[in-house]
């Protein structure tokens, strides 16, 4: 969970940040690992995007007559109980997983580095008030949180579609357990920036407290948000297959790869291939995923590569 | 006698006692409860003791009534949530008489308004009683959660365990053989493990070792054999994240100026490896151990759904889906009190293993 | 610094010791709580039993337990598949009056499970139990047929005595506000078995406990393990034949799958429900099992919202839905219905219920005023499941192609869709039922006036009046044919209903289980099950 994949994040302590930025996209070009990786996702995400150009069904026309056909022709990862074609619903699953996750990060990052900037700028009692209610979402456990928020979030009718409104709910609730990790890491991202001499020195300058922080303190933190992100994405991603797990989830017909796992995981005995698939795109893709934010990492924090 | 004295002796006494309960538990298959009470008494013994040596009291203090505050607000915030919800406990498919309803509601105070049933709560939790369950009719929620938390707490804490077993030496080794094959395998054996969702690496343990293998029992928690799949599949992401970060420490104190000079004075590599590197090394990760059991405790659900076993995991899911207000609101606060001492004690401990680091 | 570390050889020796177990053989024979395989039935009962308190419990899981440890007045026979009565803690039963007076001969040698003798009045103490407000009882309901029971749960009377319950020697008699020729199906719920008020009172809610309970079942229960599992045994003392296994270890294993797996690696003997997604492959196998259930899945009209409120409307719907379509795509042995009572029922019909007729629907529709006009949209709402979304689905596009009737699906997590219901249901709305008891009654009681149930706003007085005469009855033939007749009312006349299918329970049983009871009702009597 969010938690537990927390990363150490250093700051640099490097005002030029050009040449920052430059030295850090030397140094993760060398990583080959890395840049596979980011090729992988990119893929993927760009199969998200055209899905309904490449598969080569719907993802919820249902073929009763062809239900649990195993992989092969036409069917080539083979159908689910109502005769859903499993690749259609693998690639179309990658644009629901991939918007979970990026929606998701994004909307916690907006949110936790307007909160946390703003808390660490201010500082003073401003900044005890906002950090203890941090602290507060801090301590309730991550699942705990989203399983209540989503079944709040379930019960009210905030569209009509009420397929729309479980994938609404679900982004929701991963962005609102998501957002007090990066709100925590900004602040203190913004806390030390602080301190430098240039930023005292543009205050002296007359320059309005906004501005500095959009200006000079955000190009400077957001390498280690970056990276952050990197790995906000991929457990999101899990965060969601736990939920379909446990009945959560998305709504029948749509599908992202948590869910089809999770289906397959109860039919795993009779239809091993349904849970196979799922799980084999979604360990690939954590696995990019992982290794471009390691190498993310290495290339903004220069003493970990010798 | 002086305090650090004190303290080894309770240092000795607790690792005794931890592996009288955990090897009385895989051996007898149960725990004397005394045991398990002088387990905790130790534990909890030689964290005061820390405590008091390093002058930490006022700020320990300060801590546990902070976390007080903290879970009431969250008492607070989840008893009204719940309230909002739709739907009340006793909704059934068969719809209810009127009357027949209204004594159940009169019976569990229903019927009163919000703010006196929101008092009544508080009053009784000061007091300890968390309250009887909707659906488990004549069952308090104290009980529950005592016949419940020794099955979750047996699974996380010997997946802890495990995981420091693996993760451990896994992150060390990778280190010591930097950028070398060996390196790279354990570090992307440690992705791996982060990289599928509880339920798929548990369905691929009991696929292989339960059902063509048939080494082990594919769910239930009656014996120390049933321990072994869930506690391996709970045990796995937080192996893959210490092992991470092991390595990530132990490669920054091998470059730190020190461990230069002791090269430079010519000490063997094992040496210098154990004695200085290690030791230091180990420090940070103890940084991880808050969010890890917060790890630990998430997974748990899971795990306990998909093995069956008797924990706190399926009441949590199943509470919210019945209406079953005491007891959702008594799990959200048990974990958020785990959590939050759990937090406590890592900090406490890193205090005490960190001289450089200050505590106020 | 160094002291702190030295745990970690210890940790190598845990190590050490977890590779070595493994290899250690399990014992089969001996299973948990000291239990012999050879001589116990393992079963999952997928989830702990909210109560064994007969008087409250309101579920399956904790009625299966219940009926194993204890007895009615009246127990079920199903020989040849038919359910009967037969005979329990009451010998022989009568009633006078047009079945208003029931009197029920008991038998004399039934002793409780701590050796005290079975009483009369411990029947009354647990009906009075059952019908205190203080109890707040959910089957209550269930006997306010006897005279001022109603009155006494509502608290308007206080006093037992007035209620329609004596004890006469040997004998219970019992005087209903009105007749009901089904009154001793009652008897055979849990709701009613007597009660040992001493063993209440002196225990409070942990009455229920092994070793504070106090039962006259074929089995006796020993253990509950809470969340775990519950070990019933062998009651030597039994009034009737003793019971052929000597233990029931029933699991609390919540998912489907890990039951399954469990069974397959031969630490179960019975599944009582198996993954509905599976049945396909699931059925070829030996060990399967299926009975139909007295059940009925149906779509209820809110005859007060358009365009519902049009009996054409209705009429044409219905018309329109062809049953058996739905059943083949569900592929989970469902029978489809016409009429208002399922297939198991003896007064089961074939003849009732409107044709499937698309071209008359189609009439019906064009009669109704929507011959060239557009028909307004209709609301289908169910509870958010998969199974009757797919229901949902299907009706959805059968109404579209053959009506052009556009239809919306609106699903409702089940607690919220409840409230809904009750509130302001859809034009159209799914709902369920399953026989408390095998009569009509329990069925068609459903619709009338005054029940709860009723979410369609349809009021009949003629129906009501026609299920009000049939409980008077004795004679089987007339009862059917006001059943028929009442029925017709509900679905071919007035069309507030569409009945859709029932359902069929699916099992697993293990080879070396024989004489496992499969039955309409899912009742397990587990007494003559033999273990090999």
């Amino acid at each position: 969970m969010t938690q537990s994949d927390q990363v150490k994040i250093k700051t640099t302590k490097d005002s030029a940040a050009n040449s920052l930025w430059n030295d850090s996209y030397i140094r993760l070009k060398k990583n080959r690992l890395a840049i596979y990786s980011f090729y992988f996702i990119c893929l993927i995400i760009l199969t998200g995007i055209l899905a309904p150009l490449i598969a080569p069904y719907s993802f919820e026309t249902t073929h009763m007559d062809d239900a649990f056909k195993s992989p092969g022709m036409p069917y080539l990862f083979g159908t689910d109980g109502l005769g859903r074609d499993m690749l259609s619903r693998l690639i179309y699953g990658a644009r629901l997983s991939m918007a979970v996750g990026v929606i998701t990060a994004i909307l916690s990052l907006l949110f936790g580095a307007i909160y946390g900037g703003i808390s660490g700028w201010i500082g003073g009692a401003t900044d005890g008030v906002m950090m203890r209610i941090v602290d507060i979402l801090y301590s309730i456990p991550s699942l705990v949180l989203l399983i209540l928020v989503k079944v709040i979030f379930d019960s009210f009718h905030f569209f009509e579609n009420p397929e729309l409104r479980s994938l609404v709910g679900m982004l929701l609730a991963l962005s609102l357990v998501g957002w007090v990790t990066l709100a925590r890491v900004v602040r203190g991202q913004v806390l030390q920036v602080k301190q430098l001499t240039y930023i005292e020195a543009a205050q002296s300058l007359g320059i309005k407290g906004p501005r500095i922080l959009l200006r000079h303190i955000f190009p400077n933190i957001l390498g280690p948000i970056i990276v952050l992100l990197t790995f906000q994405i991929p457990s999101n991603i899990l965060a969601e297959s736990f939920l379909s797990f446990i009945g959560l989830g998305l709504k029948p017909p749509y599908s992202s790869w948590g869910v089809l796992a999770s289906d397959g995981w109860r039919y795993m005995r009779s239809y091993p291939y349904l849970i196979f698939f799922p799980s084999l795109i979604l360990f690939l893709t954590m696995l990019a995923f992982n290794l471009f934010g390691d190498g993310l990492r290495d290339a903004f924090d220069p003493k970990m590569k010798k | 006698m002086n305090v650090k004295r004190l303290s080894k002796i309770f240092s000795i006494l607790f690792g005794v006692s931890f592996f009288a309960v955990v090897i009385g538990d895989w051996v007898i298959n149960s725990t004397p409860m005394a045991l398990t009470l002088f387990f905790a008494f130790t534990f909890f013994a030689m964290i005061g003791l820390f405590v008091v040596e390093k002058g930490l009291v006022p700020y320990t203090f300060k801590r546990i009534l902070g976390s007080l505050v903290t879970l009431f607000v969250i008492a607070s915030a989840t008893f009204f949530m719940l309230r909002l919800l739709p739907g009340g406990p006793f909704d059934k498919e068969k719809t209810l008489p009127p009357k027949i309803k209204a004594h159940i509601e009169a019976k569990y105070n229903l019927d009163k308004s919000i703010m006196w049933q929101y008092g009544d709560y508080m009053f009784g939790l000061m007091k300890g009683d968390l309250g009887e369950s909707y659906k488990y009719l004549g069952r308090p929620v104290r009980k529950i959660i005592g016949e419940c938390l020794p099955a979750s707490f047996k699974l996380g804490f010997y997946a802890l365990i495990l995981s420091f077993l693996i993760g451990i030496p896994l992150g060390v080794l990778a280190a010591a053989k930097h950028n070398t094959w060996l390196d790279q395998v354990s570090m992307i054996s440690a992705i791996s493990g982060v990289a599928l969702p509880n339920f798929v690496v548990a369905a691929l343990l009991v696929y292989v070792f339960a059902m063509q293998l048939n080494w082990f029992p594919p769910a239930l928690w009656s014996g120390p054999l049933y321990y072994v799949l869930p506690v391996v599949t709970l045990g796995v992401r937080p192996a893959a994240v210490l092992a991470r970060l092991t390595r990530a420490s132990v490669l920054e104190v091998i470059s730190s100026d020190y461990i230069r000079t002791a090269k430079a004075k010519g000490l063997s590599g094992k040496r210098i490896l154990f004695q200085h590197v290690l030791q230091n090394s180990l420090i940070p990760v103890l940084s991880i151990a808050g969010p890890l059991v917060a790890g630990v405790l998430a997974g748990s659900f899971i795990i306990e759904i998909c093995f069956a076993v008797p924990g706190m995991g399926k009441h949590l899911v199943q509470s919210v889906t019945n209406r079953d207000y005491p007891l959702i609101l008594a799990l959200t606060l048990l974990y958020s009190t785990l959590l939050v001492f759990a937090n406590l004690i890592v900090d406490l401990l890193y205090a005490y293993f960190d001289p450089r680091m200050k505590l106020s | 610094m160094k002291k702190e570390f030295s745990v970690l050889p210890l940790l190598a020796v845990l190590a050490v010791v977890l590779l070595i177990l493994p290899s250690c053989k399990q014992n089969n024979a001996k299973l948990e709580y000291g239990l012999s395989l050879d001589q116990t039935l393992r079963v999952n009962l997928a989830t702990e039993p909210p109560t064994l308190d007969w008087n409250k419990a309101t579920d399956t899981t904790s009625a299966f337990i219940q009926e194993n440890i204890m007895d009615g007045l009246i127990g079920y026979s199903f020989d040849e598949g038919k359910v009967g009565l037969k005979p329990a803690l009451a010998l022989e039963w009568s009633s006078t009056e047009e079945n208003r007076i029931w009197t029920f001969k008991l038998r004399k040698d039934v002793k409780w499970s701590d050796g005290q003798p079975f009483e009369p009045y411990q029947v009354l103490d647990g009906w009075k139990r059952l019908l205190d407000p203080l109890t707040a009882s959910e089957y209550a309901y269930f006997l306010y047929g006897i005279k001022n029971a109603k009155a006494f749960n509502e608290g308007t009377l206080e006093d037992f005595s007035k209620v329609g319950i004596k004890v006469e020697g040997h004998q219970i008699r019992v005087e209903l506000e009105k007749p009901m020729s089904y009154f001793p199906y009652l008897l055979t719920h849990h709701s009613t078995y007597p009660v040992r008020v001493d063993v209440v009172n002196k225990f409070g809610d942990s009455w229920t406990e092994p070793g504070n309970l106090i039962s006259l079942g074929a089995y006796n229960l020993k253990v509950w393990d809470h969340d775990k599992a519950v070990v019933l045994e062998r009651n030597p003392s039994y009034y009737g034949e003793p019971a052929k296994t000597q233990n029931i270890l029933a699991y609390m294993i919540e998912e489907p799958s890990t039951a399954i797996n469990l069974f397959d690696s031969g630490r179960l003997d019975i599944l009582l429900t198996l993954p509905a997604g599976e049945l396909a492959a699931l059925k070829k196998r030996p060990e399967y099992r299926e009975s139909p259930i007295l059940s009925l899945y149906y779509y209820g009209f809110n005859v007060n919202k358009a365009p519902t409120d049009n009996l054409l409307v209705r009429k044409a719907i219905a018309m329109a839905i062809d049953k058996k379509e739905i059943t083949k795509m569900l592929n989970g042995g469902q029978q489809p219905l016409s009429g208002w009572l399922p297939v198991g029922l003896s007064d089961h019909s074939g003849e009732v219920g409107l044709p499937y007729d698309v071209k008359k629907a189609k009439e019906l529709l064009a009669q109704a005023g929507f011959a060239d006009k557009e028909i307004p949209k209709v609301e289908i709402s169910f509870n958010s499941n998969e199974d009757h979304k797919r229901v949902a689905e299907n009706v959805q596009a059968q109404l579209k192609t053959k009506l052009g009737i556009n239809v919306e699906l609106k699903n409702e997590e089940w607690k919220v869709y409840l409230g809904t219901l009750s509130t302001n249901p859809s034009p159209m709305y799914r709902m369920g039922w399953v026989a408390d008891y095998p009569d009509p009654d329990n069925f068609l009681n459903l619709m009338t006036s005054e029940s709860e149930n009723n979410h369609t706003g349809w009021v009949n007085e003629k129906f009501d009046k026609l299920i009000k005469k049939a409980v008077s009855l004795s004679e089987k033939q007339a009862r059917k044919d006001i059943y028929t007749q009442a029925q017709k009312i509900l679905i071919e006349e007035d069309v507030a209903v569409v009945p859709l299918f029932s359902s069929v329970s699916h099992l697993f049983v293990n080879k070396r289980i024989k004489n496992f009871p499969v039955n309409v009702m899912s009742r397990f009597d587990l007494k003559d099950v033999v273990v090999q």
